[in-house]
Parts: C-alpha cells; structure tokens; sequence
C-alpha cells in the first residue's frame, strides 16, 4: 500500500470512552519506519487503552488508525495483517507445546513453517532444547521471547508491545532490549508501553508521555531532558543531581501515586 | 512487501489442529463426560425392562451431552478467556467467529464420539441395538441435543465473567439437570411435574434422542419436541454470543 511512507502508524484524534469515563482524550501520534516509539504514562494513564484501540481489541469512538495505510475500522483483516503484537499478560493454551504454539500462530498469519525453519526460529531464541516444553514450563525471560518471536512471525511493519520487559531480569531485559532493537534494525516500526523510564531512555527514539488519557508531550528522549533540564519543578522532584528522564516524566504527571 | 491475509481455510485448520491437541491432552475430562452415561447404563440395568432400551440409551446420551456442554465447554473457555488466550488470537487477522467455530466444531466431533461410545457401552452391556436409520438418526439428535447444552453453557459463560463462578454455575446446572432426569422424568415427581420435565432442556432431547432411535416411531410429539429445541438452541445461543465478553477484566 503506502510503502513509500514514512509513517507505518498513524492515530488521529482518537477517543476512547468506557461508558461515562474518558480513558482516551484525542490521542495523536504517529510511527515512522526503523523507529521504537514508546508511549510512556502513570497507571491508568490511558497507554494500554491507546494500545488496545490500535490492535482492535477496544472500539473507539472516535478518531482513526491507520497501520500501513490500511483504516483499522474498514479494514481491520488488514490492519493486524501488518502489525504484530504482544500484549501485557501473552498466555497460549497450556496444554500446547512450544513447537505447537509456533505452529499454530504461523498458520494464523499464514507463514509456512517447516521443521527446518521452526527449529531455526528456536535456535534464534535460544530455545532449541525446549520445542517440546509446554509454555507454562518456561521461565519469564523464556516465555517472553516466545511472545516475541511469534509476534514477528509473520515479519510485520509494526510490532505492538505492551510493557514486554516487566518481570524480567536484568539479563532478560536487556536481551530483550537487543532484540527488539534488532527488529528496528530490519526497518520495521516498534511501539512499546513500559513503566521503566530506563527502558524509555535506553531504547526508545521517540516517546509520547500519556496522562489522564491525553499525550502531554513527543519527542526524543534527550530532547526531553534537555527541554526540562532547568525546569524548577523538574529539579525539585530530582534525585540524584542530574535530570533524568524519570524525572521530567514525574514533574509533567505529578508525584501522586495512581491506582 | 505486501501485506497479505491468510486464506480463511489454511487459520482455520490451524485452529482446529491446535483445539484437537488441546481437548487430546485434556482427554481426562471427556472420560469423565462419559463415566455418568456409562453408570447409568450399568445401575438403570433392571428397568430396561420396564422403561425400554432406548430410552435408557437416550437417558444415558443426555447425561453424557449435558455433561460435555456444562462442564467442558463452558468450563474450558471460561478458563481461556480468563488467561487471556482469546485476546491474544483476536489480535492476528482472524474473525472472532473463526476461534468460536473451532471451539464449537471439536465439540462436535467429541459428541460424535461419546454418542458411538455410548452404543458400544449400550450393547455390551445391555445388549440394545438400534436399526441402522436409528443409528443415523441419533448421531443426528445426539448434534441438536449437543447445541442446545452447549448453548446453554456459551450462556452461562456470556452471563457470567469469573472463571470460578462458570465453574459453579455450570455444575449446579448440571445437578439440577440430573434431578430432573432422574425423578421429574421416570415420573417419581408426579405426573405434573414429569409433564413439565417433558418440555425442560432435558426432556426434549430425550425426547428426539428416543424416539430418534426408533425413528419409524416418530411423531407430533417428537417433531414439538425438536423445534423446541431448536428454540432452546436459539434462545440460549443468542444470551451466550450477545453478552459474551472476550476478556474476564
């Protein structure tokens, strides 16, 4: 379609609404090509909502998506053709075995998978030894790097992650890192949600801090530092005597605790 | 690079392939579907004489579908939606109505399943057989008798969002789903009270199954007792698709 774009993901106005409640307040972000855009914000902020609107798991009530220049709502087949996704809390059916779970995501998105190539994806993950484990006998790190591989299976334009490194160990973590820097480097388009402000700092090119259903800022990391670093409310809330990204997140979100 | 939809056929068979493993490595559970129907084949023994072979067998059947829809299929995807599982197959480029038809058609085959099992069961142990249409014919109630239990446990689930309570909810029904076939239907309730049961969930499929396996034995009765349950079906699947909700949150 658009592959002369820039833009793999495009979100326009979009709102959000749970019965009386406004998770979502005319969102607008967009995601280049070979870009990690992360959507930062406090719990409850509306990151999740944003990201569930965008793999159609949520109907929005208004605005639009549009993912490699297909309109989620007219074609949303299309739409989640392009992108990938992990979201929060991936669970597969238990009594299924690796090997099966990777066989079964790739007849869904229609990707042939020989025994060659299966034990090759394994191998990749490190996980050659656990084709036959069921996923719910895999370590965190493990399971995430399941998630992460059949999220890319069909090798999409956009990869949707929603806070993939919660949980995980350091090692873990920055393995993962690796990876999904791995997948920028194929020139595909990454959104991430975390909490990790290290994480943001680390790997994101881009960042769109959320708070009360509305993006309060985008921009890159060091760009964000440097905007706030002489900001009094960002050095009044800063702990360690130089700005970090957390700190500029806490001064623009508030120190209140979210439920 | 173009970004192409799979073939409906080629996800479905995925599905399938995958729900198959699943109910395989749970087999456990369609064993236990069918220890009720195989008891009461064995303990109804001395009124075969008195309320006929068939319809013990079809007794027997409805236990056994009850048992599958309620318990199994209820149960199981109350626990997926629970986890998670449904989201994460309705983020791939799929219709939700694929990962339902899937579910509904390994439900199918293990009717199919327990049904045959059932006249095995039936005559080793009390020697029933049927002509081959009545076989036919069962197979066929044995599908209808399936959807409405089935139905009812889509219903359930649609009704209710914690696992836990589905599970509760499922077994109570399926208890007072027993006491109506054992007391309200051999008549040990009272005629009204039978007359009632005779129009429940439960006796209309016993109904069709019964007379379904002597079909030449068909008639008014047996053909209000199947588009009742067909409205049962209708009724119950339209309670359980409408307010099915794909995530417990």
């Amino acid at each position: 379609m658009n592959n002369q774009q820039d833009s793999i993901l495009k979100v326009s106005g979009l709102n959000v609404q749970y019965g009386s409640f406004i998770a979502v307040k005319d969102v607008s972000f967009d995601v280049r090509k070979g870009e990690i855009f992360g959507l930062l914000g406090p719990n409850g902020a509306g990151k999740t909502s944003t990201l569930s609107s965008i793999e159609g798991l949520v109907k929005f009530n208004a605005g639009s998506v549009v993912v490699d220049g297909f309109d989620a709502r007219e074609k949303p087949l299309y739409a989640r053709a392009a992108m990938g996704v992990q979201l929060q809390s991936t669970s597969f059916q238990p009594e299924l075995k690796v090997s099966e779970i990777l066989q079964l995501y790739a007849g869904i998105y229609g990707v042939p998978l020989t025994k060659d190539k299966l034990e090759e994806i394994l191998k990749e993950i490190k996980l050659e030894d656990a084709a036959s484990k069921k996923f719910g006998e895999l370590s965190g790190g493990q399971q995430q790097r399941v998630s992460l591989v059949i999220s890319t299976i069909h090798n999409p334009k956009l990869v949707l992650l929603d806070e993939p490194t919660t949980g995980l160990d350091p090692q873990s973590r920055r393995q993962l890192w690796e990876r999904i820097e791995a997948i920028r480097e194929r020139g595909h388009a990454v959104v991430l949600t975390t909490h990790s402000m290290e994480e943001a700092e680390s790997v994101c090119d881009r960042i769109g801090i959320i708070d009360h259903g509305k993006v309060i800022i985008i921009d890159t990391p060091q760009a964000l530092i440097e905007k706030y670093k002489n900001d009094p409310e960002v050095i009044a809330v800063s702990r360690r005597g130089r700005v970090t990204l957390e700190d500029v997140f806490i001064a623009l979100t508030g120190r209140a605790v979210r439920a | 690079m173009e970004t192409i939809i799979p073939k409906t056929s080629t996800v479905f068979s995925a599905l399938l392939r995958a729900d198959l493993t699943t109910q395989w490595r749970n087999r456990r559970g369609a064993i236990l579907s069918l220890m009720v129907p195989v008891i009461i084949l064995i303990s109804w023994k001395g009124y075969i004489a008195k309320i006929g072979g068939t319809a013990t067998l079809a007794n027997s059947l409805c236990y056994g579908l009850i048992s599958l829809g309620l318990m199994g299929y209820s149960n199981s995807i109350a626990r997926d939606r629970d986890k998670g599982i449904f989201q994460r197959l309705r983020v791939a480029p799929l219709p939700s109505w694929a990962i339902m038809m899937s579910r509904l058609a390994v439900q199918l085959i293990m009717i199919l399943i327990i049904t045959t099992a059932i006249f095995i069961v039936g005559f080793n142990v009390d020697k029933i057989t049927l002509s081959p249409a009545g076989y036919l014919v069962t197979y066929f109630t044995a599908a209808v008798g399936g959807a409405v239990y089935l139905a009812l446990g889509q219903a359930i689930v649609g009704l209710t969002k914690n696992a836990e309570t589905v599970n509760s909810a499922s077994r109570l029904v399926f208890l007072a789903f027993i006491l109506i076939g054992t007391f309200g239907g051999l008549g040990a309730l009272g005629p009204q009270i039978q007359e009632i049961t005779h129009w429940t969930p439960y006796g209309t499929v016993e109904t069709i199954m019964a007379v379904g396996m002597a079909p030449t034995k068909w008639d008014m009765n047996a053909t209000n007792a199947l588009l009742v349950t067909l409205g049962y079906i209708v009724v119950f699947a339209t309670v359980g698709i409408k307010q099915f909700k794909w995530e417990s949150k």
